[in-house]
């Protein structure tokens, strides 16, 4: 080696430890702790983990007990708005990670340490996981004591198969969600979340995707959500509409897990290049 | 161009040449602002380093790019060797940024805001509890540990914006305008605080400011930047020398401000500081006998006079012109 290329070398070796699973997991953390810690002090999360869900479980089933729905269709009814309401407490903290920041105008600081969108997206998915196993458990207490819905009546696998399929359509959802925002800024919020519901009602969520026209249907058959809500549904008895509803599910969700990711990614690049980074710091 | 870069990067701590920035806004009726029109800049080791430059001059820009923050059109840039666009996570592991502006997570405690970013810069555990307490005895917001980030004053905000720049004790430091707004008290900390850290740790440090006693006092090297361009560099008594706007004569008269003086031959300009009048001539050996003429022959009365070189804040004047 030249004495010139020893100098730009030792420049370079301005020597930071080699980083390894630890520090994979602290940055994970970070984002996991923040939203513990908000969640902890502001009431309103409170409010979106209880209220909503509960005023939800009970409409719904107050409304099976109207129309006089057989213990099995309120179980098909139930089951939709078991998985609404935890995609959408689950989701929001993923798009937390990201709109946290916005909010406060703190954004390039984020950005500024050597994060990557794997530990914003996962950090903030634990905390969802763990509010949406809140959500359902609430939901299983309130739907089986005042509507007699047995939510382990597919099976505690069939259970933990749906649960996990709902939680990471939560993740693929708040990885988009998060894109949006650093494309468009906080303007894209409300209409992301519109787009989210718009997406999740064309998953059969409260009915079977048969009764959807024909483009809807097509359209239903791209989302993982579809596939879980299927499979759950076949525990408790409806045919199934997918053949092998539930590995169609984790496929579609690896795929889209990739895309997200690859969204994101590419939102931030563009951000950085165009600046909205900057201005979302201001 | 990965040799040569290594190379003209040997004992420099920033290296950025040609950079070119352009932002676009507008869908109806496109803008263009053109932020860095081919500015270059070299930083060696172990320097404070002022920029200098009028409102939307790119210092912003420039400080951005290489911080990893922006993305540039066009040119190079090397931060302790590493290329801000294909090293980005290289150099943020290696340098932090404050800003006079800056915000956090309004319901965070200055603890909780250091926490958090000391794990995203790999602290944990013992480690990152004894450097946020560490911080917090630097910056003195002990007293403040459990106040949340929306109840702080501006001086606080800014102390921990500066205390959340050295979590990871950065090898190179980007001070963006840090004593914005602060009490004189809390500016002279911070100043003192910066020449500590390269005396101390030998940090490089870029920093902004619009005062011009802050950039003599602490900067080893300053470079004015207008227009997207670094218009000139160096010491701050080089530059002045090299930016020669003439002396200042600064007379206190009676009357104070006569008729006509400012046409007189050799003079480049005249403003008022106080009950003085400060007359900028372009060379003080031949225009000072020759005004000192002119005022008795108006029957001007002199009562003080004093001649100075011109200081930074005029010759940043003249450049930003």
């Amino acid at each position: 080696m030249s004495s010139r290329a020893e100098v730009a070398a030792e420049v370079r070796a301005s020597a930071r430890p080699p980083e390894g699973l630890i520090h994979e997991w602290v940055r994970t953390w970070a984002f996991a702790h923040r939203n513990l810690i908000m969640a902890r002090r502001n009431v309103f999360f409170v409010f979106e983990l209880t209220f909503w869900p509960g005023v939800a479980m009970l409409s719904h089933g107050l409304l099976t007990r109207f129309l006089e729905l057989t213990p099995q269709m309120t179980a098909f009814i139930l089951a939709g708005t078991v998985a609404l309401s935890t995609v959408q407490v689950c989701q929001l903290d993923v798009a937390y990670a990201v709109l946290f920041d916005i909010w406060s105008k703190s954004m390039k600081h984020q950005f500024l340490a050597p994060v990557a969108i794997r530990h914003l997206a996962l950090g903030s998915w634990l905390v969802g996981v763990g509010r949406g196993l809140v959500v359902f458990a609430l939901m299983a207490a309130i739907g089986s004591s005042a509507f007699g819905f047995d939510f382990l009546g597919a099976g505690p696998a069939s259970l933990a198969t749906f649960l996990l399929g709902c939680f990471l359509s939560a993740l693929i959802i708040g990885l988009f969600v998060c894109a949006l925002v650093i494309l468009f800024g906080t303007r894209a919020e409300s209409s992301a979340w519109a787009a989210v519901n718009f997406l999740v009602m064309l998953a059969g969520v409260y009915y079977p995707v048969s009764v959807l026209p024909g483009w809807a249907q097509t359209v239903s058959a791209f989302i993982p959500l579809t596939y879980f809500l299927d499979a759950f549904r076949a525990g408790y008895g409806f045919e199934p509409v997918f053949a092998h509803p539930a590995l169609m599910g984790f496929a579609l969700t690896a795929l889209y897990l990739a895309l997200g990711h690859w969204a994101l990614a590419a939102a931030l690049t563009r951000s950085r290049r165009t600046g909205l980074l900057l201005k979302l710091s201001e | 161009m990965a040799a040569a870069d290594s190379l003209a990067s040997s004992g420099l701590a920033v290296d950025a040449r040609d950079l070119t920035k352009t932002f676009r806004s507008g869908w109806l009726r496109p803008r263009r602002t053109e932020a860095l029109r081919g500015a270059s800049l070299q930083v060696p080791r172990g320097a404070i380093f002022g920029l200098l430059g009028p409102n939307g001059a790119g210092k912003t820009t420039l400080l951005s790019i290489l911080a990893t923050l922006l993305i540039p059109d066009g040119g190079s840039a090397r931060v302790l060797g590493y290329d801000v666009v294909r090293e980005a996570r290289e150099v943020r592991r290696r340098l932090n940024m404050a800003s006079g502006n800056a915000s956090f997570v309004w319901s965070l405690r200055p603890a909780e805001v250091l926490a958090f970013y000391g794990r995203l810069y790999g602290l944990h555990g013992r480690a990152l509890r004894v450097r946020v307490d560490e911080l917090i005895e630097l910056c003195e917001l002990g007293a403040h540990r459990t106040t949340e980030y929306n109840e702080l004053s501006t001086g606080l905000k800014q102390r921990l914006a500066f205390a959340k720049a050295l979590l990871n004790r950065p090898e190179v430091l980007f001070l963006d305008e840090p004593t914005l707004g602060l009490d004189p008290d809390v500016s002279v900390r911070i100043r003192a605080q910066i020449a500590r850290l390269r005396r101390e740790l030998g940090t490089t440090i870029i920093l902004t400011t619009h005062y011009m006693r802050e950039a003599e006092e602490l900067c080893d090297e300053i470079a004015f930047i207008k227009g997207g361009r670094i218009l000139a560099r160096g010491a701050a008594d080089a530059l002045k020398r090299q930016i020669h706007i003439g002396e200042v004569v600064s007379l206190r008269l009676d009357p104070a401000e006569p008729i006509g003086l400012a046409e007189l031959s050799g003079v480049l300009g005249m403003r008022r500081r106080g009950d003085r009048l400060e007359v900028t001539v372009d060379a003080v050996e031949k225009r000072l006998p020759e005004l000192l003429r002119w005022l008795y022959g108006q029957g001007v009365e002199v009562r003080d006079c004093r001649v100075r070189e011109a200081d930074l804040e005029e010759v940043f004047v003249e450049l930003a012109r």
